[in-house]
């Protein structure tokens, strides 16, 4: 714990547990729905994204499931904090696992590292409980002493599956 | 009860959309008879492609033949059964080959080998014997590279089936400088806890965006006004027309044509901007600007083609609608480029797709959770009937070139008008009587 309140400068330097208790508290912040507090991880122009297509390379000449900009990212959640989203009564609560947390990556020049890292998102809602599996990809800058993300990458492990709507951030 | 029974000039009767047997008699009667869309010939551009979806509740595969033809086939091994082609695109090299007992069969369906052949020797199999190929199904026609199929070979020709909205399949291409669009991107799939009549009828249903949508339009604004001054980037215009006031509503035009398909005019339009520009630039150098203008001024949101596609022209949008069971459907959104334009205009195709019909859509899934709710409520024993009244008796012929009718933009007229072609689908050979579920007629 001491560590994420150590301020970082390099990413080469952040400390492994650093980065395991960010992707935690990332995870935490989103099952507690604290969504305001969770867009305010990302760094000016970050973006999430889910591809539709495994291995997609491309967020822009491709349809993805979801690729947001922070004002994407607000919107969604303004509608999840509206007395009238009728398919979020009852509202989604979820339940986040991140595991198998491993860099992939470090770049000096950006001051930016890769995270890879597992995940099951459990999802309870009116129709009853589901489950999203897949891999996350975060790209993450160190800025300002801390981290944030660049880009939050969620590798459905079914994504070219028929969903039923998927409204909350896995 | 008979089937005739279930349908009024301006309601229906509950049991079209809960009870099994009317589904079992639809996937008869309508998917059975009707012409369906089964893919895009863009989908599989040379000899051997495929593409496998599914006509009702028949797997079907769609498939490039040497000669270039397109030949679509039930997806069964007429030996043991077994599907020989997966689900989605894929590619064989001359033959598709079934992996249970390795029969072979050229790409129109004919079987060319079969193993141990000499064991059949004095037996009543004959290669050449259809019976023995992959069954075709009954008739195949396309237009401007849409693929439909009947799988009867009775039932109304293609050319009358497509009349009344030829025109939107012709703008859908006609926007393409080359004249010609084609499939890119992927394919969005969701699922509904509902039946498939029930999505229909939102597509051209101008009355619930207000009341449905609610929670999006107002979130899209509420970031424009505290960030943005107001300013709508394409993103939020395209969430926040939705809250158009009722008068804008009203004054769009519905049409609506025989066979149960219908479109209603746009309700909202392409952002005026150096895309736009250079879009229209694309298409000028091709067909002139005056054409150019007259093909975008075609400017229209869903057409309905009933009862298994919607393609929305303006945005390169197509949507299919696959009934999975009465319960249960499963709708595809494909995306196209229109060939020749600048490749820009394809992203924007992809975030006005990722918008507003992605399974994450912030807008779909109010439209998704109403109409499961619809399927709940007429479970229950609170009412036989359906209302479709709104503008019933005031909808008049259309006398301009596409013909048809023509309703006030909130009229139930595509309501009505769809469960027209509906009784006609399933009254067209005998008044069959099947046991209802509910207990009063």
């Amino acid at each position: 714990m001491r560590a994420a309140h150590t301020p970082l400068t390099r990413a080469s330097e952040v400390p492994y547990e650093t980065l395991c208790q960010f992707l935690y508290q990332e995870a935490r912040l989103l099952d507690q729905r604290k969504f305001g507090q969770w867009n305010d991880l990302f760094a000016e122009g970050g973006m999430y994204w889910i591809p539709l297509e495994e291995d997609q390379e491309d967020p822009l000449n491709h349809l993805s499931l979801a690729y947001e900009d922070s004002m994407m990212r607000q919107v969604r959640i303004n509608r999840l904090n509206h007395d009238r989203a009728w398919s979020q009564k009852p509202r989604s609560r979820t339940s986040h696992t991140v595991s198998a947390i491993v860099v992939e990556a470090v770049c000096e020049v950006s001051n930016q590292l890769i995270v890879g890292s597992a995940f099951t998102m459990a999802e309870w809602r009116s129709f009853g409980l589901r489950t999203f599996a897949g891999l996350y990809t975060h790209t993450l800058r160190v800025t300002d002493g801390r981290l944030q993300i660049v880009e939050k990458r969620v590798d459905l492990i079914d994504s070219s599956e028929a969903f039923e709507p998927i409204e909350v951030f896995i | 009860m008979n089937i005739q029974q279930l349908i009024r000039e301006d309601e229906v009767h509950r049991d079209v959309y809960v009870s099994e047997d009317v589904f079992a008699l639809e996937m008869d009667r309508i998917f059975g008879t009707a012409w369906i869309y089964v893919g895009h010939d863009s989908q599989i551009p040379d000899p051997g492609d495929y593409w496998t979806t599914r006509i009702g509740l028949e797997s079907v595969v769609m498939a490039r033949g040497k000669r270039d033809e397109i030949n679509v086939f039930y997806n069964r091994c007429p030996h043991k059964g077994a599907r020989i082609a997966a689900d989605g695109c894929g590619h064989t090299k001359g033959l598709f080959r079934c992996p249970y007992h390795a029969w072979t069969f050229n790409l129109d369906g004919t079987l060319k080998g079969v193993p141990y052949l000499d064991g059949y020797e004095n037996t009543r199999f004959d290669m050449a014997d259809p019976r023995f190929s992959l069954k075709k199904v009954a008739r195949v026609a396309s237009y401007r590279g849409f693929v439909f199929a009947s799988l009867s070979e009775t039932a109304a020709d293609f050319e009358s089936f497509i009349a009344g909205i030829k025109s939107s399949l012709d703008n859908f291409c006609d926007r393409a400088p080359n004249g010609t669009v084609s499939v890119a991107g992927g394919v969005f799939r969701v699922v509904q806890r509902s039946n498939w009549k029930i999505f229909f009828e939102n597509l051209n249903d101008t009355g619930h965006p207000i009341a449905t949508h609610e929670s999006s339009y107002r979130a899209a604004r509420q970031y424009a006004d505290e960030k943005l001054g107001g300013e709508l980037p394409f993103e939020l215009h395209i969430i926040d027309g939705n809250g158009a006031p009722p008068k804008f509503w009203s004054d769009l035009d519905l049409h609506a044509f025989d066979f149960g398909h219908s479109y209603m005019t746009a309700i909202f339009n392409a952002p005026d901007d150096p895309l736009s520009q250079a879009y229209f630039a694309s298409l000028s150098a091709k067909v002139g600007e005056d054409r150019a203008k007259e093909i975008l001024g075609v400017n229209r949101h869903n057409t309905i083609i009933y009862p298994s596609c919607s393609p929305h022209t303006s945005f390169q949008q197509w949507r299919v609608i696959r009934p999975l069971s009465v319960d249960r459907t499963l709708v595809e959104i494909f995306t196209f480029r229109l060939d020749g334009a600048p490749e820009e205009l394809l992203q924007r195709t992809f975030t006005y797709s990722n918008v507003v019909n992605s399974p994450s859509s912030i807008v779909m899934t109010d439209d998704v959770h109403v109409y499961a709710e619809c399927q709940k409520g007429l479970a229950t024993q609170g009412g036989d009937w359906v209302s479709q009244h709104r503008n019933a008796g005031q909808d008049l012929p259309f006398s301009g070139a596409d013909g048809g009718e023509i309703g006030v933009g909130t009229s139930e007229l595509p309501i009505r008008n769809q469960f027209r072609a509906w009784r006609e689908y399933m009254t067209s050979d005998v008044a069959e009587t099947i046991p209802l579920q509910s207990s009063e007629p």
